[in-house]
């Protein structure tokens, strides 16, 4: 059985992991809870050992990019209808910090977002990194430069431009 | 140890995260002492991460929900859980009320096709029309028509209303369907005009029925059923003795 306590502790990095992959507080919750439902339903299935912290963080990833896929398929779809797709981000300005450094972070795409916080802020190893992000750990390195090069230019004032959050 | 080559990518991350041995570390910022620009590039790299983390530092700021708590998510997904049973059965319900649904039609759409006791028309109009009735036991004595049905078929039908309505006993003949043995009993007026009583077991089709009539061409059949066999009296469509008949029989 997943211990409730340790899930508890493991609450606040989740949904903090959430917030800065989607953007939005109330959407960074929902999928905390769809990845802690999922965490639940597979436990019984995880190998014995391996991080938990690292496990949760790869579900929840998961979920963030079949939601995003989803969003995706719904927006060709109303493409398709001839409707407009909602703005599938909230715009810069209204982002979630005025701090400076976050403001440039909140620019960068998804997955350096995620990579970022996962190997700067959680401390993960560039393994568990490449686990939880499911991909070679040769290309963890490569996107982490990028990442970092990217981070550097919107902080130097440089402006990549929104456009940098789109790319995939 | 020292950096002949550039540092590979991963060495340079891994001094920026503060992950590199002291004797690397050491080996990477002699190389870094070399390499001005890429140093600064580092250091840039460094104080990001640094300041990101700050801004981030502490998740408990986030306000509680109480939505996200173990207990609560594991009700929820039981709660889901047994919603998601109760869609699954009620589907599971839709599927077989369909199934059976389409099975009645089909079975309506067989009996528009065959209606009730149309075996009973087809021998009344092969063995009953014809110059010399084509009848295996002649018989003019209901009483030996009464015999040989109870013989054949251990049933007991009494067949006195024909000869009230002046009807002669012609003779009988067995046939069979796909339920087994059949009986026709065939009568005649004094003017010549034939009646026929059909009986058989009840078919698949047609179970046990309710009481009808219904006219082909120039025939009319009257049918129910009785005593665990379904009965057909086939006479001239209009034939007002039908309906009489059809009353005392079944009875």
């Amino acid at each position: 059985m997943l211990d409730d306590d340790a899930l508890r502790e493991l609450l606040p990095r989740l949904r903090r992991f959430a917030l800065w992959l989607i953007r939005d507080p109330a959407s960074a919750d929902d999928l905390v809870q769809a990845s802690l439902e999922k965490a639940l339903s597979r436990w019984a299935g995880k190998r014995a050992g391996g991080e938990l912290r690292a496990w949760l963080f790869s579900i929840l990833y998961r979920q963030f990019l079949d939601g995003q896929r989803r969003q995706r398929r719904q927006a060709a779809l109303l493409a398709l209808l001839g409707r407009q797709p909602e703005q599938d981000s909230p715009p810069p300005e209204q982002g979630l910090q005025a701090h400076a450094t976050l403001a440039a972070f909140e620019q960068l795409p998804a997955e350096q977002r995620a990579l970022l916080i996962l190997v700067g802020v959680e401390g993960l190893s560039y393994a568990e990194a490449a686990c939880t992000l499911d991909m070679p750990i040769g290309t963890v390195m490569s996107r982490l430069s990028r990442a970092r090069k990217a981070l550097r230019a919107l902080e130097e004032g440089d402006t990549p431009g929104p456009r940098l959050r789109r790319q995939k | 140890m020292s950096f002949p080559h550039p540092p590979s990518e991963q060495e340079l991350h891994a001094y920026v995260d503060g992950r590199l041995s002291g004797e690397r570390r050491q080996a990477l910022e002699r190389y870094l002492a070399e390499h001005p620009a890429l140093a600064t590039e580092l250091q840039g790299w460094q104080e990001d991460i640094r300041r990101l983390r700050a801004a981030l530092a502490d998740p408990t700021l986030l306000s509680s929900n109480p939505r996200l708590d173990p207990v609560y998510i594991r009700q929820h997904r039981r709660q889901r859980r047994q919603r998601q049973l109760g869609i699954a059965a009620s589907l599971l319900l839709a599927v077989v009320l369909g199934l059976g649904g389409g099975w009645q039609l089909r079975d309506r759409a067989l009996q528009a096709s065959i209606p009730p006791m149309q075996d009973a028309l087809e021998a009344h109009r092969l063995f009953a029309l014809q110059q010399t009735p084509a009848v295996d036991v002649r018989s003019v004595d209901i009483a030996v028509m009464e015999r040989w049905l109870r013989d054949n078929f251990g049933h007991v039908a009494h067949l006195d209303a024909m000869v009230e309505r002046g009807l002669t006993p012609v003779g009988s003949r067995l046939l069979v369907n796909e339920q087994g043995a059949a009986a026709l009993l065939l009568f005649e007026d004094a003017s010549g005009e034939r009646i026929s009583l059909y009986l058989r077991a009840p078919g698949q089709l047609y179970g046990t029925m309710l009481v009808g009539n219904r006219a082909q061409g120039e025939l009319q059949t009257h049918f129910w059923s009785r005593g665990g066999y379904n009965y057909a009296l086939v006479s001239h469509a209009g034939d007002p003795r039908a309906d009489q008949l059809q009353q005392a029989l079944r009875l």
